[in-house]
Formats: C-alpha cells, structure tokens, sequence
C-alpha cells in the first residue's frame, strides 16, 4: 500500500496552493474557489488518515465538510451577486471598506 | 486484495473485452436512433419517411440513410466562431460525451459469468455504490452543455446553455428522489444486486414503487434535453441553443452524446424497474446448465435488457412526437412544485411502508 | 507470484498526485475565472479517483456528485452571469502581510506533517478497515451511514439547519433590492 505521507504531501501541496490563491489573486471567486482547494486537500488527509487509522470517522468527516463547503459555496456567490451589483466590481483591491 | 499475475490478467483482458463491446454499441446507437426517429414517426404519421438510400437495389428501409449522414457530418468543413474561447470550444464535445459513455460503463450487462473458474462481471466498472456513481457521473453532462454554449461566444448559445443546465440541475433531484425508494425496497446500492432481486415479476420495480417511475420517466426527459422538454434547443426562440455554432463532426459529438444518454437512462430504467437482464417468468442463469455451455445466460439476458432498452428509446420518439413543448416557467413549476414534494411524499410513504412491512 | 495490487496501486497513485498537483496549479494560476472552475473540476475528478483508491468508494461519488455536480455548477453559472473579463495578472501585489501568512503557514505545516503523524503507522491496510473487514460489516456504504447516523447524529441534524439556513440567507442575500436596482450602475452585462 502507498505510505500514508504520500498522501500528507499531496495535501499540503494542494493546501499551500490553495492558499495562494486566496491570498494573491485579485477576484472574489477566485479566492472562494481557492478555498475550495484548500477545503479539499483537508478532505483528503480525513480520508487518509481514516484508512491507515482503521477507521470511518475520517470519510463521516469528509461528508460535513463537504456540506458546509456547499453552504459557504451558496451564500459567498450570493454575497458576491450582490457586491457586483452594488459596487460593478469584484476586486479586492477596490473593495477594501473592511481594511479602512 | 492480493490479486494474482492470473486474475490480474483475466480481469484486465475481460474489461478491455467488455469495454470494446459497450463501446461499440454505444457507437452505434446514434445512427440507428437517427434512422429510427424518422421511420417511427413517419409510420405514425402515415408518410413513408426516409427510404431510398441503401447499397444498390437493396433498400434495406433507408436504413444506410443514417450512413450517408454520418459521413455527410463528418466531411462537412469545420466553421470556429470568430470571437470563441477556442480551448474550450474545442473542449465541449469531449465533456458531452464523455459522461454518458462512463455511465454506460457501471450498468450490469448480464449475470457474473465463471472464465477459467474466475468470476467476471457483465459491467465494465463494477462499483458496489454503482447509483451514486451514475448520479455523479450524469452530473458532470450539465459541463458540456453549458461550457459549449458560453465559449460559442453567441447570445443564443448561452440562453440555450443556461436554460439547459437550469433544467439538468433542477430535474436531477427529482431524478435522484424517484429512486430512493428503490434503494430502500432493494437494500442495495449496488445495480447488480437490485436485478439480481427482481427475479420474479411481481417484485419489479414498477410494481413496487409505480410513482417512482412515473417520476423516473419524466425527469428521464428533462436531463437528456429530449421533446417535451427540449428547451434548450427550442428552434423557434433559439436557434439551435447551445450547438448553434458547432458543424461537423463536433456538433456530430454533441448528438452522440444526446443519444448515448439517452440509451444509458433507458438501460438505467429497465435495470431499475423492469428487471434489468432478467426474463419474466425464467430464470436466465438456468440457460447454462441447460445448454452446458457458459455465456449463454449472459447472452440472452443481455438481448432481454437491450430489448427492455429499445422499448424505452422507442418511446422518447413516440412522445416527441405527441406531446407539445413546454414553457420554460411551467417546466421550472412542474420541477420543483410537483415532482420533488411528489418524490419526497414517496420516500416518506414507501419508507413508513416498508418499516410496517418489515417489523 | 508478484504482488500486481501493490504496483498497481502505487502507480496510479503516483500518477493521479502528478496529475492533481499539476491542475491545482492550474486552477490557481489561470487567468479567466471559467479555466479555473473547469480544472477545479477535473481536479475535483481526481481527488474523488484517489478516494476511490482509499476504499472510501461512498465519500467518492460523493464528492463528484455534490462538488463537481452542484457546486461548481453554481461558481460557472456566476462567472457567467457577471462576465468577467480576465484578471490583469501582470498587476499582481506581493504585500507583506500576505506573503507573510503564506510563509509562515508552510512553515507551520511542514511542523505539522513531521511532527503530529511520526506516531502514525507508515503502512496502510493494518487497520480495522481493510478491504475484507468492510466487506464483512456490509460494506462502505453500509459502515459511514451507520457511524453518521448513530455516534454523529447531532452533527448530522445540525448540518440540516445550517442547509436551510444557508439557503435562506443565499436568496435574502441576491435578490433583487429595489433602490439598489436602480442606483445601480446599468450596462454591467
């Protein structure tokens, strides 16, 4: 069987480039779909260590992240529907009211 | 696990096998269906459709008029859109077909036959959550239809495309719903093991849980974009909606598709609903024994599940032909006021039925 | 007689890592929106083919079917809707603060990795759960809806309402308000 790191490493690959992309890219459904990555490189280290561990609560976990993906998917796209249309843009750069 | 160098080889040689033979029919589906939606309705209509292509004076029902098509297609000069997005417009045909052909792949063909004392399954891809695995696979089509219609870079392929993955993403859940019921009855995932309990008549499907089919066979139109629910390529307000500016052997891909899923939810219904590769009041495997040589079950119970299929294609035409279009706000209503409370009043009912029964 | 399980196995993993890094990278670093969801969906593909490989063939069609099904579905339909034009790349900001973050969250998983699974054992399959064990409890799918639905139950309800609750605050949230509409800045399509 292939070593449980192997899967570790593939994981934090995915991670670390999910989380560029959140952090450098400019447009809103960009960085939510970086955190998609992200969201599924901690699936596969459930699943992972869920085998090599000799149990399912990893896959059980992987079923409420996935739900709470779909929920997040839905009201940050409806956040971002409506931002278009209030400011016409989706970039970060220009919406900054949070940062002052 | 611990697969040996033998089994090895007899399962991989029997995939390449069966691959080539689903793959073959699936090839084959759109020429006859071709020659069929003209003939079908012509018969009704009493017209004689098309009938004089064939080899010489063999006519052979215009059967070779889908031949002379075919190369017609794929001779015809490729046109590209001036402003399209090029890689994915290319892209598109590959992920219209591509999901339907992997359905095709999951549905049990026929009872395990024993090679060389090993036991080889009649499906390619043998998944015990072969359901899920045909809902998941279906749900990647709605990628080939709308990447089509938005890299065409034409307002009438994009209305076409959302129109069309509105309708697939909306009537999968009925879809889905309509067979729940199916899994609670059967205890089972798996498509082998729901035919393998269908051995008797009365414990099909349709009998057992004669909503779901209803359901199952209305929503089967919606997600193959077929008449009455053809939306998407409405030609009066659409031109061809999202295979508007395809020609040639891509728009012939995308026809492809259309009917090779359209032959895999038929394969899906008579599997679920009418027994699969079961005969009615016989059981196949029987065959073996009686003729004392292996395959010969396989083989008729394969014909018996593509004669179940041909009957469900033969009613696609039947009801393009019958019923009228539909509007796009009354199929949304249709969709979610009435199939899904529809399919959830079902589970709910089929679900109380089935503890009472059993406890 | 070798062992083919075992070779297989590890080549198609190798194969499917190459694979999903290489995409991963794509769907990070593509300029048009659509490219991205589109290999964030073959990526998705992948991941659900490595589960697959893990014996965890439920989670698998689970993920293709809720993921690439319905998910990314939604993204493409809202590229699609506000058509947006590819992003200026070329005007890519590296501040501090971020490339900070990225820095010291590798650090602190590469930490991760070589510290907190030294313990685990190496091999997989010397679990409770191999193949065999699954198949006499019923099977994957058999085995993660009994956990679901008896030691997670809570979990479970929970994930429900905050469906329904996450759907209710989508609608509120996207629909049209009126004085919005019309001080909105027209022609965006």
């Amino acid at each position: 069987m292939v070593p449980v790191e192997f899967y570790f490493v593939l994981a934090c690959v995915m991670f670390m480039l999910g989380l560029f992309g959140a952090l450098f890219r400019r447009n809103l459904i960009m960085v939510l779909m970086s955190i998609e990555l992200m969201l599924n490189a901690v699936n596969l280290v459930f699943v992972a260590a869920g085998r090599a561990t000799g149990n399912v609560d990893g896959q059980v976990m992987v079923l409420f992240v996935i739900t709470v993906a779909a929920c997040e998917a839905a009201v940050g796209l409806a956040m971002v529907i409506a931002l278009f249309r209030k400011y016409g843009t989706i970039n970060t750069d220009i919406l900054r009211l949070l940062r002052g | 696990m611990g697969l040996t160098a033998n089994e090895f080889t007899v399962q991989f040689i029997g995939t390449l096998i069966k691959f080539a033979i689903v793959a073959g029919i699936a090839l084959n589906i759109p020429p006859v269906m071709v020659w069929a939606e003209r003939r079908i309705p012509a018969m009704m209509q009493r017209r004689k459709g098309p009938n004089r292509v064939g080899i010489f004076q063999f006519r052979i029902y215009g059967l070779m008029q889908s031949l002379a098509d075919t190369i017609k297609l794929i001779f015809k000069e490729e046109v590209v859109p001036e402003g399209a997005h090029k890689a994915f417009y290319h892209l598109a045909p590959v992920f219209a077909v591509f999901p339907a052909f992997l359905i095709a792949m999951a549905i049990p063909y026929g009872p395990d036959i024993q090679v060389f004392g090993y036991t080889v399954p009649l499906s390619v891809i043998h998944v015990d959550v072969g359901f899920l695995f045909i809902f998941a696979v279906s749900s990647l089509a709605v990628y080939g239809v709308t990447i089509a219609g938005w890299a065409s870079n034409n307002k009438y392929s994009l209305l076409g495309a959302l129109r069309a993955s509105g309708q697939m993403i909306s009537y999968e859940i009925p879809l889905g719903m309509s067979l729940i019921p199916i899994v609670l009855i059967y205890g089972s995932l798996d498509l082998n093991k729901i035919v393998e309990a269908q051995t008797h008549v009365w414990t099909w499907g349709v009998f057992l849980s004669p909503i779901s089919f209803v359901l199952f066979l209305i929503s089967m139109f919606a997600e193959t974009n077929r008449a009455p629910f053809d939306l998407a390529e409405a030609e009066g307000e659409l031109v061809a909606g999202f295979h508007t500016e395809y020609t040639s052997a891509k728009f012939a891909a995308f026809f492809l598709g259309e009917y090779v899923s359209m032959f895999v939810l038929s394969c899906l219904a008579s599997t679920v609903f009418f027994g699969g590769w079961q005969v009615p009041f016989f059981d196949v495997r029987s065959l073996d024994e009686m003729f004392g040589f292996v395959g010969v079950g396989a083989l008729v119970g394969f014909m018996s599940l593509l004669l179940k299929a041909a009957f469900f294609m033969w009613v696609y035409v039947w009801v393009r032909w019958t019923v009228p279009r539909f509007r796009y706000d009354q199929l949304m209503n249709l969709g979610w006021k009435y199939m899904i409370p529809l399919g959830l009043i079902n589970v709910v009912v089929t679900a109380v039925i089935l503890a009472a029964v059993r406890f | 007689m070798p062992d083919f399980s075992l070779l297989l196995t590890h080549g198609i993993f190798h194969i499917l890592a190459a694979l999903i890094t290489v995409v991963s990278i794509f769907v990070v670093a593509s300029k048009h929106p659509v490219k991205s969801a589109v290999f964030l969906v073959i990526d998705l593909f992948l991941l659900a083919a490595v589960y697959a490989s893990l014996d965890s063939h439920f989670v698998a069609a689970i993920q293709v079917l809720v993921y690439a099904g319905a998910i990314l579905v939604l993204f493409l339909f809202v590229i699609m809707l506000l058509n947006l034009q590819p992003e200026q790349l070329r005007g890519l900001k590296f501040s501090v603060i971020e490339s900070g973050t990225l820095l010291i969250s590798l650090i602190g998983l590469l930490i991760m990795i070589f510290t907190s699974f030294r313990g685990v054992q190496t091999g997989l399959g010397d679990g409770t759960l191999d193949v065999q064990a699954i198949e006499a409890a019923g099977g994957n799918t058999y085995v993660v809806a009994i956990k679901l639905l008896t030691s997670y139950i809570w979990p479970f309800e929970l994930a429900s309402i905050l469906i329904l609750l996450s759907i209710v605050a989508a609608i509120v949230i996207a629909k049209k308000d009126k004085k919005v509409l019309t001080s909105s800045p027209s022609g965006q399509s």
